[in-house]
Formats: C-alpha cells, structure tokens, sequence
C-alpha cells in the first residue's frame, strides 16, 4: 500500500516535472539569440518572402505562449510537430531511439559485468598489486576526455587494427556498437568497481559472513551469494541512475561514431533552433531519467529485505 | 529470487539476447570489385533543387545543368542547345533533343518554366527561389507585403516544345553563367512531380547521369544509380552510395580506413590531410572567398586606413600554413581568380603583409582605443583561425586588446550582421553559385544583392559601374568593367579580402581521379583505380 501510494506520488511529480520543463525548454530555444529561419539558407540569405512565409508555417511569429500553448496541445493529439526541413519529429525520434537504447543497454551491460567483476576482485585481493592497478587504470581511463578516449579508439582499433567498424550501424548489433559502447563504459566502471570493492570489503569481515566460513561454506558461495547480496546496492543505485545518463548523454559519442540515434538529433535541433525536437528529445530523456530513479527504488527493496518491512 | 547478484547478471544477458533480436542485423561489407563508390556527406535538408541548400553533390548527381563549365573556364552547353540574346535582356533557350527524365517524361520547355515558376512562387517558399529573381514578373509573384498577383512570371515564355524566351528585369550579360549547374533553382522537373511533392522531394525524378533507385530515408544512406538513356556523356561509374555523417572528423576517418570513397576534408583536418592521404588529397580551385567585414556604421571603424592597417598585418601564408595546411590560397582580389576575368593582385599593397607599413597607417587612422572583437560565428571549427588573425592584429599593430569572440552558433552570428549589432571586424564568407564576378560583387557590395548585411557597404558609383557591366555586350567586357568595380571598392576598402577557397577532397584508393568543375566533384566522371 505504501509502495503504491509512493509510486502515485511520484507518478504525480512526472506530470509536473513534464509540464515545468517542456515550458522552461520551449523558453530557453526561443530565446537563443538569432533567427533559425535567416539562418536556415546558410552565407546565401533568403528572400523576405520565403523568410516570411516559413515563419507563418513554423508558427514563429506567434508569441512565446502561443506557440508554447499551440505545442502542447498538439502533443495530446500524439502530434510531436515538424522541423524545419518539414519532417516529422515524432518520426525522426521513432527511428532514432532503438540506436540509442541499443548504444545505451550495450554499454550499461559492459559496466555492470565488468565493474561488479573488477570491483569483486579488487575487493578480494585488497591491497596487492591487482587491487591498485585495477583503481589505477580505470581512474585514468575515465580522467581522459570522451572525445580524446572515443578517437583514439577509432582511430587504432577501428582503422590501424581494424578489429571494429570505424563508424556507422551498416554492421548491425552488437559489432557496430560494441566499440563506441565500450568507451562509454568506461567512465562508469571506475565508479562501479570502487563503490563494489568498498562495500564487498565492509560486508567480507561482517559476523554472517564469518558464521557462514565457519559453517563450511566453500569460499565461492560465500563471496557469490551473502557477501554480493549485500554488497550491491550502491552499486545497483548507482548503475540505474546511470543507465538514465547513458540514455541522455551518449551524443558526443554518437557524433563520433556517426550512430543516428537522438543524441544526435537532439545536438542538431539545438543548432538549428528547432523548438519541437529540442522539447520532444529532452522530455523524453527526462521522463526516462525519472522512470530510472523510480525502478531504483523497486531494486533497493528486492535487494534489501529490511526496507520491505 | 534467492541470488540478486546471479538474477541481475541475468538480466543484463536477457538484454543482450534482446537486443541482438531488435536491432535489424547490416549488410556486411561491400562487394569488391563492384563499379560504384561511396560519397560521404551531410545529411540532406531537401532533394529538390529549388529547394536544397547544401545537398548539392546529390542534385547534382540526379539533375543535368542547362550548362557548365570546362577546365578553362569556358561556357559549355550541357542539356541546352543554344542560349542567345540580342540585347542581354531577352535570352532564348533552345533545348537539345532526345533528352528524357528518368521517368522516361521528354525534358521540354515547360519542364523548364513550370518549375522555375513554382520554385520562384512566393507562397511555396521553396529556399532557392531568390535565384530566379532577376527575371520579368518575379515581384508579382513575391509581393512585399499581401497576396501574390500572378503564379506565372511574366517573363517566361514557351516558343515550342524546346525553346523558350526569358526576360529579366534589365540587362545582364552574365545570365548564360547564371544557368550553371551550382544555381539549382534553375533545374527542370518533370510533370510526374507535381502529382506529390513531397515523395519527388524524397525520390526526385531528374535528367542527370544517376537516377534515383529508391527514396531517401532520414540517415539512411542512399544510393543513385547510372540511368542508362542519359543524353548527356555516360558515367563512368554504375552508382555513388550517398552516406549521411552528422561528425566530418568521422567521415574523414572512414574514408582513410577504406570504408567510404569521397569526403569534403573539414575544417579541423586540412593540416593532416597530406600527411594522410597524400596525392588522394585534392584541392580544386573554389568560387568562394574569405574577408573579414566590419561595422561600417561604427566610428572606430569608420577609418579606411585604419580597415587597410589590420589588413596589411596579417601574415596571409602563415595563416595558411598553419591553419590550412597551405591549402587555401592568400586573397589579391575581392573575388575568386576562378571568377572569370577576375583582376588578381588588384589589392596590391594592402593584401600584402607588411607590419611596419600597417603601423604606420594605423597611425595615420589616429591609432585604435579600447577592445577589439573579432567576431565569428562558433561551431564551425575556425577558431584556431579567428585566434590567429586576433594574435597577428595584437602583435603586428600593437593595439593590446584584440580578443577572438563566437557567437552561440551561426543564427546569432547572421542576426548580429542583420541587425547591425555586431561589435567588430567580424568572419565573413562568400560562395559563388556561378563563375562570374558579378555574383560575388553584387552580393556582397550593393545595398539590393541580398548580402547587404554582410558588408554593410554600397556606393552609387559602384552600383553604376555594375550596371554598365551587367548591360556589356560580351562578357569579355563585362568582365573589364567588373575588374573596374573592385578596384573602386578596393578604394573605400570596406571589407578585409583573406583567402581565396580551394576545395579540398580526400579519396580512397579505389578512386584514380577526382574530376571537378567550380570546386564541385563530377561524380558521374570520376577514375576508378584498375583491379
């Protein structure tokens, strides 16, 4: 009952979330300086009459409410509007999200196996020369930029080496994403094998864990169930959390990887001032994002038995 | 679930399983062997050439030009027969016979006026409309304010199934070169294309050397294959695949590990396009030019010594050298030397580097107070540029604060210009749609050549001399008299000339030789390697 009355509540909060930050996007590509349309025939101008006759079809010489007001009742009709080049937005984003999530979940299961695995180990073997060469590499790797770190590996494993795809989904999943996933992998996996060696160490000299030695439990079991059991919650909140950024925060990658998916076009919308498609993409990350922090919870109460009392 | 650890490890492999079954497996690699190449690229805006604004190397590809150019610069004619005129005013078109689209529709005199009627109908908003603007009746159909009073422009008129009268609003010697292929607004289109617009915008039905198998889908690569009853000269190669990357560092990337075939180098790599790709590097001389504008209206900058000073102080071939990698070539004159007839080296002096000469006109503009901005427009890629032409204006004139500024993104950069906001010598760029001086001077230096703003500059002397051009009867003319109006600019020296353009592509192996014509590729004649 709590657990319902708690989701309603925060089903409530997406309503009002969705609505204040549809209104303050809207707000803020409007009021990006210069005119997308006199921009849209690049160093060769327009005429006025094509400037103005485009202007009435975008609806840009409404004012802000009216367009704002005119964009959301177009949403509730499942109507997500056009860009400039007249296309539709809810087509574009329809076509591009399943690259995305595709880009989005590869990278999040590289994370998750290879982080809690790595954390696992460090944890296991604290102190040696693995444990610190594990924090070390996976500190630096993450300390290099995206772009720096998604280049080089492009430009060695795709080109030099030529063991991936340089760029492009021609290859299909996983081939063409399992390189650029890789790379966005990496900045979580420092996060994810640190909080799993901390936690791992706190529970490996807990009282059950010395009870279940000492009733004969071969090591495996007792690392692999009581002390993962355990030991995975920051881990887990921290992964899905991250599982919403991964979703949003791919688009440097995708530029890079030339991936079309709505990293993409939420970086070209911005560019050209394309109100529709900027509100459209970042609505929908936003919601995803929250969806995530809401299935947090639901883990944190699978995971941990004393929350569900 | 007895084991969370076990069951999320599980979970993250259903996702996999999942994944593997959702996203639509690829076609493998290409065929070797195969006669067609890929063209990597942007991502289309329109395919309808009265309408697309940077997907040329595809119109192109799908469209035959009424005429084009040769190596030497000379008119040649591609799908017209004759284009003639009495007295530059009234031109007739004649057609050559046989020509068809890929519909197998004949390409007619009314391919030709009913399309660039609709492209130049204001209601339409077709962006490319402004090209036909110079011809009788265009007004009517773009009033200023209210309804259009006509569909059709007046000056447009039908003689027989292959030729047609033009009549433009008042003498213009250049019109032939107006016809171009780089001018799309001037292509023909079936009548197949009226019945939906929107599909030919995605499968456009054209009379050029590649037709169009299927339509073009959003990022989707797409292919044009040769059309077998072309009239013009055959292909020389069976298609060109055109691939969309939203990153040209990427492109540049595939090309170099074999997996696309043509790519336009951006800006960021033109220093390691020799290192990389060597004699595939080509740099084909360009209609563009490169300046730095300046608000005129201002009066820190109302000083022609002072616009002359910056000029002479910066290092032209060092800026190419390091920004370029030597690619570009440093600006003599206001127009491209490919314009035919342009005046090279009538800048003299002031295109040269000469830091004591610019001193001592800086002294003579009264010196410079306060900051100067040197503004461009951010997310091109040129800021290494616009850093180096601030460093050299500090150094080389002594002024303390000059500072390299972008603006957001390009809008705000063209907003800046159009309302006359904008805070220094500023980034400025001029394509040529068609070889003629008189694109480049009429645009950007008279007050009704649609660049107003980019100069801020007109002159009535200037705006008469182009007249008395326009109106020469031969071009050989004309261009003297087009030479005579740089050097009354040159005079007033409103804008900073910098670089000449060169456009540089880099190409795979499978490429022998890349043909072009105005800096644009010719697909349809490129050299394939042998093997």
């Amino acid at each position: 009952m709590k657990i319902a009355v708690g989701i309603g509540t925060r089903a409530g909060g997406l309503l009002v979330v969705f609505v204040g930050v549809t209104f303050l996007i809207y707000l803020m590509v409007f009021g990006l300086p210069g005119d997308p349309i006199r921009a849209l025939g690049g160093d060769r101008p327009l005429t006025d009459s094509v400037v103005a006759t485009l202007r009435e079809r975008y609806n840009l010489d409404a004012p802000l409410w009216q367009q704002y007001v005119d964009y959301l009742a177009g949403l509730l009709r499942g109507d997500f509007g056009i860009d400039f080049t007249g296309r539709s937005v809810g087509g574009q984003m329809a076509a591009r999200w399943p690259v995305t999530i595709a880009l989005a979940l590869t990278a999040w299961a590289i994370e998750l196996i290879v982080g809690l695995v790595l954390g696992v180990i460090a944890a296991i073997r604290a102190g040696t020369v693995v444990d610190k060469s594990i924090l070390g590499v996976t500190i630096v790797a993450s300390a290099v930029p995206v772009f720096v770190l998604g280049s080089t590996a492009q430009l060695v494993l795709g080109v030099r080496l030529g063991w991936f795809p340089v760029a492009g989904t021609a290859a299909g999943w996983p081939t063409a994403y399992l390189l650029p996933a890789l790379v966005i992998a990496v900045f979580g996996l420092a996060a994810v094998s640190r909080l799993m060696r901390t936690s791992v160490l706190e529970n490996i000299n807990a009282d059950y864990v010395r009870t279940a030695r000492a009733k004969g439990l071969d090591e495996g079991k007792v690392i692999g169930v009581h002390v993962m059991r355990n030991s995975m919650i920051p881990a887990v909140t921290y992964l899905a959390t991250d599982l919403g950024f991964l979703l949003g925060g791919t688009v440097i990658i995708e530029g890079i990887f030339n991936l079309p998916g709505v990293g993409n076009l939420l970086f070209q919308a911005i560019r050209s001032h394309e109100g529709p498609t900027v509100v459209g993409v970042s609505t929908a990350l936003i919601v995803i994002f929250l969806i995530t922090s809401l299935i947090v919870d639901g883990l944190h109460i699978a995971l941990d038995p004393r929350i569900r009392r | 679930m007895k084991h969370p650890a076990l069951a999320l490890l599980g979970a993250a492999s259903v996702v996999v399983l999942a994944l593997s079954a959702c996203t639509s497996g690829g076609e493998g690699a290409d065929a070797t062997g195969d006669r067609t190449i890929v063209f990597a690229t942007g991502e289309p805006d329109h395919l309808t050439p009265g309408r697309q604004t940077v997907a040329f190397d595809q119109v192109l590809s799908v469209f035959a030009p009424l005429v084009t150019l040769n190596e030497q610069n000379e008119l040649e004619y591609v799908q017209a027969e004759s284009i003639e005129s009495d007295d530059a005013t009234t031109w007739t078109i004649t057609l050559k016979d046989g020509w068809t689209f890929h519909n197998g529709e004949p390409v007619t005199a009314h391919s030709y006026v009913d399309a660039w009627n609709h492209t130049a109908y204001g209601p339409n908003s077709w962006e490319n409309s402004g090209q036909l603007a110079s011809i009788s009746g265009y007004a009517d159909l773009n009033p200023t304010e209210g309804e259009p009073v006509a569909e059709t422009m007046s000056g447009l008129a039908v003689v027989d199934e292959l030729t047609f009268t033009v009549e433009l609003i008042g003498p213009d010697s250049q019109f032939p070169l107006q016809l171009s292929s780089g001018q799309t607004g001037f292509y023909p289109m079936p009548e197949a294309a009226y019945e939906d617009l929107d599909a030919y915008d995605r499968r456009p039905i054209g009379n050029g050397p590649f037709e169009m198998t299927e339509p073009w889908e959003d990022n989707a690569e797409f292919t044009v294959s040769a059309y077998d009853d072309y009239a013009g000269e055959q292909p020389t190669i069976d298609g060109v695949t055109f691939r969309s990357y939203t990153d040209m560092n990427t492109a540049y990337t595939d090309v170099l590990a074999g997996n696309a075939d043509v790519v336009f180098v951006p800006a960021g790599k033109m220093t390691n396009a020799g290192a990389d790709f060597g004699d595939r590097l080509y740099a084909f001389e360009a209609p563009g030019v490169d300046y730095l504008g300046f608000p005129l209206w201002d009066p820190r900058y109302a000083s022609t010594e002072l616009r002359q000073a910056i000029s002479m102080a910066i290092d032209r071939d060092a800026v190419n050298e390091a920004i370029y990698g030597g690619i570009h070539e440093p600006a003599t004159a206001l127009t491209a030397p490919s314009m035919a007839g342009t005046p090279e080296g009538v800048c003299g002096e002031y295109c040269e580097f000469d830091p004591d000469a610019a001193k001592a006109l800086l002294e003579q503009a009264g010196g410079f107070e306060g900051t100067m901005e040197i503004i461009y427009p951010g997310g091109l890629g040129i800021d290494s540029l616009f850093e180096a032409y601030a460093n050299q204006i500090r150094q080389n004139l002594g002024i303390a604060d000059v500072v390299a500024k972008p603006t957001t993104d390009w809008a705000e950069y063209y907003e800046s210009l159009t309302s006359k906001t904008v805070t220094g010598p500023h980034f400025g760029h001029w394509g040529a749609l068609y070889a003629s001086q008189q694109n480049t001077l009429r645009s950007l230096f008279t007050e009704t050549g649609g660049c107003y703003d980019c100069t801020a500059y007109s002159n009535a002397e200037v705006d008469a001399l182009l007249a008395e051009a326009d109106a020469a009867p031969t071009l050989d003319e004309s261009y003297a008299l087009y030479a005579e109006v740089q050097e009354v600019v040159l005079e007033d020296f409103p804008t900073v000339p910098t670089f000449s353009n060169k456009y540089p592509y880099v190409t795979s192996p499978k490429i022998a030789e890349l043909p072009a014509v105005s800096g644009s590729v010719v697909l349809s004649l490129v050299e394939l390697s042998e093997g």
